[in-house]
């Protein structure tokens, strides 16, 4: 079992872990203060760079076919940008 | 002991799984991100309400539940990369798990709606309990679905030796469980954490 | 492969009499799935340029506003629905063909073949008695706005809820289709996982009960827009690959490709 933990996917279950720490505390005022709109923001950023672990490291996309991996690149990239962009316009 | 990334990295390129299965996953994930981009056009309009509502939230159920589909995945990763190098027992040991993190996620999801109809929160109470509910509900639904899917799994890795098509099995399902976790990342940002 | 013709070199040459019940076959099947398309053409002829149900009647619509529609339309919605209604026949032979393709795959008994029989007839009747009751709101529309709105709802949630024989029929389907075990399927995979992904999204459907507005609403997103095209897709996808495979079988058992 040792042998398949000391995986790098286990460094990247690692991050993601950290990732959602730092999430929580940009929601609970670290960084930003009162600028609660710019964490959110920030929120938004890290959780598409979860995503993008779990698509390259546990989806295995790194050794997929290059076609495959840019549609989720390219994905992950518009949606956020997309996203950000509905919720800035509320703020 | 052999390295389960040799085996990767000396044949190039090489899509887990089945394309048909990618199809499914690009199609749900399209279907998502107009979801999430519904849902925050409908709360710019109103964000005062949403805010409110959001406070209801339980914030440690959403942060929890990450935790828990996160570490599965990482669990179900694992058990790919088991399978591809013979250790099967490893492999279901660590598909077991992430079943079990998978019945964590619905026992708290369990509370956190008792929680909300005892509160006399329901889908039709406001726009947001509206999203909440729905794309929540919708979420659990594929948890359901993901977890039949690892007992599937779990069936397959049991009888013998693994063969290369039940190692495809194994990938699409495993594909298939990510993509519910990658859809509860976001959701999480989108209804538990953003202000 | 994607959806090619394999040719074959040795023809079945038997008797005439088995040749020319291929034929037939072939010939039969082949007017299904074009029966399908028409099925589509039409349909979408009946509820748009026709009938103007394209966006559909808000449900957030009073009374009046929906009995002024009826009376300022009756002509035009009395044509589309009764189009919609005449070329809902043509769902028929459409299940039928799809029908004689799974058999065989699954060979005998074909269970999921006739649950797909089963749940794509129903599916008829979920057109044909949407276009009947736009018929009699369009059949006397002075009557008392009150009642002109009950039948409107009655058309539009009978047409637009009923998604669970529409997924069975699709689930199914792209069951058979990933339990193929031939050397060349009938066909591809993803046609499966594209079945899959189509029985997804017409579940939304069912929550038009709680919403008058929005994208859950009946001429919502999730409950029209999304369904709708997806179920024009589908008719056109599933009509090319049923093309292609009745195409193959008239080439695996007679040698030559039909018109």
């Amino acid at each position: 079992m040792m042998i398949l933990i000391r995986q790098p996917i286990t460094i990247v279950w690692f991050i993601l872990i950290f990732a959602t720490g730092l999430s929580w505390q940009f929601g609970h005022g670290f960084g930003f203060g009162e600028n609660y709109h710019f964490a959110s923001v920030a929120i938004l950023i890290v959780t598409f760079i979860k995503i993008r672990f779990v698509f390259l490291d546990f989806m295995e996309l790194r050794a997929a076919p290059k076609g495959l991996r840019w549609l989720f690149e390219v994905w992950a990239v518009l949606a956020c940008a997309i996203l950000i962009g509905f919720y800035w316009s509320g703020v | 002991m052999s390295d389960p990334n040799e085996a990767r990295t000396a044949s190039a390129q090489h899509l887990p799984g089945e394309a048909g299965v990618w199809m499914f996953i690009v199609g749900d994930l399209v279907i998502f991100t107009l979801l999430f981009a519904v849902f925050l056009y409908y709360r710019a309009d109103n964000v005062p309400l949403f805010t409110e509502s959001q406070r209801t939230l339980n914030q440690t159920y959403g942060a929890v539940n990450t935790l828990l589909l996160l570490s599965s995945s990482w669990f179900v990763a694992l058990a790919v990369q088991g399978a591809r190098i013979g250790e099967r027992l490893n492999a279901l040991r660590l598909i077991a798990l992430a079943f079990g993190c998978g019945v964590g996620f619905i026992g708290i999801k369990y509370f956190e709606y008792s929680e909300k109809f005892r509160a006399g929160y329901n889908i039709v109470t406001n726009d947001f309990f509206m999203y909440y509910f729905l794309t929540t509900g919708i979420h659990l639904v594929h948890v359901v679905i993901g977890m039949a899917v690892l007992a599937f799994l779990w069936h397959t890795t049991r009888g013998g030796e693994i063969d290369a098509g039940e190692l495809s099995t194994l990938e699409s399902g495993a594909s298939f469980w990510h993509l519910v976790d990658i859809l509860w990342i976001a959701l999480f940002a989108l209804l538990y954490m953003l202000r | 492969m994607w959806c090619g013709l394999y040719s074959n070199d040795n023809a079945v040459v038997d008797i005439n009499g088995t040749i020319g019940e291929l034929k037939m076959n072939i010939r039969a099947q082949m007017f299904c799935v074009w029966s399908g398309l028409g099925f589509a053409l039409l349909f979408l002829v009946a509820i748009w340029p026709t009938a103007d149900f394209m966006p559909p009647l808000a449900p957030s619509l009073s009374a009046d506003a929906i009995a002024e529609i009826y009376r300022s339309n009756t002509l035009s919605i009395r044509f589309g629905a009764l189009l919609m209604m005449a070329a809902s026949g043509l769902m028929c032979p459409f299940v039928a063909v799809i029908t004689i393709q799974m058999q065989r795959i699954e060979g005998s008994p074909p269970i999921l073949s006739y649950a797909q029989l089963s749940a794509g007839t129903l599916n008829v009747v979920f057109f044909i008695l949407p276009s009947l009751i736009w018929t009699i709101a369009a059949f006397r529309p002075e009557r008392d706005p009150q009642l002109t709105l009950m039948l409107n709802d009655f058309a539009w949630i009978v047409f637009l809820m009923p998604f669970t024989t529409f997924i069975v029929q699709n689930f199914v389907f792209g069951i058979t289709v990933l339990s193929d075990k031939r050397e060349r399927p009938i066909f591809p995979r993803w046609l499966g996982y594209f079945n899959f992904w189509v029985a997804v999204l017409f579940i939304p459907g069912g929550l038009l009960t709680f919403f008058k507005l929005g994208p859950f609403a009946w001429n919502g997103l999730f409950v029209w827009w999304i369904p709708f095209s997806v179920f024009l897709a589908w008719y056109i996808v599933m009509f090319t690959m049923l093309r292609a495979a009745v195409s193959q079988q008239a080439i695996d058992e007679e040698g030559s490709a039909p018109a």
